[in-house]
């Protein structure tokens, strides 16, 4: 990395979230930080996962909420941004929060190829006033990085039309994380591809997130690939949060259980 | 052939075309873009055209737009005459006949682009505005090209209103199909015959770039 690409901040975002949200049959009662530079939220479907990310990413109006993110600048002091607090009647437009979700469905622009794709939302963060990490010089060096991350070199000048689906997540995971600032949402992100090469993407996107100070909060229902990931697990149950540490501990039951269904499958007549 | 009438018939569409498009483009976005009463009672107003007899149209515009009315006597005060029986009154009259023909279009246009690509959109750092710019209005160009063509053809082919509203002032409100009527009636055969046949010509071949293009996009998709 060249030392003109300057980041504007020296750890990783601390995220604290307070959100209270009915959708549908389900109630979302949730309380947690985000502290570590991966988490992982666990959970069966219709557990409250989408909600959550989608009130962070800003796409919800939530009935009650406090929802705020602490950086550390490169001066050493703390800022903190609350995106949500519906006390103060406080709510941060969803398009000046640049937290990008990749949601399960791809949902690419059909009218734009895989580099303009990408470019859309890099672009528009490079214009924020409010955002000191975009220089011209960070922009391309960025996106030649994310090209590789995921995978997508060959495609660059691809209309969706002529995606398949695993390729088409890719770049939507691609585009999510050219446009984040400091927080990337990734909606069961590898749920689509083939497990070697969402491991492979996985080994690659932890340290490069890290590298950038980014702040990633991802959803899965998978116990290896939670596993894989090593990261900070918050397990949700009927919108609400079970436990939180790191997923030796929090998914120690799961992971036995699957071990236990491998070995009965393996120990089953040969 | 009458070829100021045929000018006169150019113009009034080009007009028409160009101011609905302006109008239409915010209407139809706003309609498209939510579910409530008030959204369908406008779009039943704005409809209304499609069902009632141009006649009727005309004969309000011809009693708005005169000095029975408040508004009517405010234009007539700063025009210094009355809009009806100008080029400017069957503009208006235009605008509002051929209303639904360019906002219906647009609306199943903006209607049919998917909001997860204007979520997507929001999330990557794009205002409503952009949004609607870079996202909403490429995906639905076709339905833009629609409502132009439409809103310019419809025009072409008015006669209630512009005989309500504009009588038959030679190169002021005295388009083609008026034309036609007063061949018609002078039974001049061969003059009408002639002018029904550009506007039969002109008709065919418009709507034939329209579906030809259509299906063209059409086959692309698929193929």
């Amino acid at each position: 990395m060249s030392a003109r690409a300057i980041l504007p901040i020296q750890t990783t975002p601390q995220v604290d979230v307070d959100l209270r949200h009915r959708i549908g049959t389900l109630n979302v009662d949730v309380r947690f930080s985000l502290t570590q530079p991966w988490t992982i939220l666990f959970g069966p479907s219709g557990s409250g996962k989408t909600t959550i990310m989608r009130a962070i990413a800003g796409l919800v109006h939530p009935a009650s909420a406090t929802i705020v993110t602490t950086l550390v600048d490169v001066r050493g002091q703390e800022q903190s941004r609350r995106l949500v607090d519906t006390h103060e009647r406080h709510f941060v437009e969803c398009h000046r929060r640049h937290i990008p979700l990749a949601a399960q469905r791809a949902s690419l622009f059909p009218h734009m190829t895989v580099r303009q794709q990408i470019g859309y939302g890099m672009r528009l963060m490079a214009k924020d006033p409010e955002d000191e990490n975009s220089g011209q010089e960070v922009y391309g060096e960025k996106t030649e990085e994310i090209f590789n991350l995921f995978r997508i070199v060959h495609l660059a000048d691809k209309q969706p039309s002529a995606l398949s689906g695993g390729e088409a997540q890719r770049v939507s995971m691609a585009r999510a994380a050219a446009a984040a600032a400091h927080l990337l949402l990734l909606d069961e992100p590898f749920s689509g591809l083939d497990m070697a090469l969402a491991s492979e993407i996985m080994q690659d996107l932890q340290p490069w997130a890290a590298k950038r100070n980014l702040c990633v909060l991802s959803v899965t229902h998978d116990v290896a690939e939670a596993f894989q990931l090593g990261a900070e697990v918050i397990k949700l149950a009927e919108g609400r949060v079970v436990e939180q540490g790191p997923v030796e501990v929090v998914l120690a039951e799961e992971r036995a259980r699957l071990l236990a269904q491998l070995n009965g499958a393996a120990g089953s007549p040969a | 052939m009458d070829t100021q009438a045929l000018w006169l018939t150019l113009r009034l569409a080009l007009t028409t075309t160009a101011l609905l498009l302006v109008i239409a483009l915010p209407l139809a976005w706003w309609i498209a873009s939510g579910t409530s009463a008030a959204r369908a009672l406008v779009q039943a107003v704005v409809a209304l055209p499609l069902v009632l007899p141009p006649t009727v149209l005309g004969f309000y515009l011809l009693v708005a737009l005169g000095p029975l009315t408040a508004p009517g006597r405010l234009i007539i005060g700063l025009l210094g005459h009355p809009l009806a029986f100008s080029f400017a009154g069957l503009v208006v009259g235009s605008v509002l006949y051929s209303l639904p023909f360019a906002v219906q279009p647009l609306v199943a246009g903006f209607r049919a682009v998917d909001t997860a690509l204007l979520e997507v959109a929001a999330t990557l750092g794009a205002s409503p505005w952009r949004a609607f710019r870079t996202i909403t209005l490429p995906l639905a160009r076709p339905s833009l090209i629609a409502a132009a063509v439409l809103t310019f053809t419809h025009t072409v082919g008015e006669f209630g209103v512009v005989l309500m509203l504009g009588g038959n002032i030679p190169g002021a409100t005295r388009t083609l199909s008026i034309a036609l009527y007063d061949q018609v009636q002078d039974f001049n055969y061969a003059a009408a015959n002639r002018t029904a046949e550009v506007l039969l010509a002109f008709s065919l071949v418009t709507l034939l770039v329209v579906y030809w293009r259509g299906a063209e996009r059409r086959s692309l998709l698929v193929g």
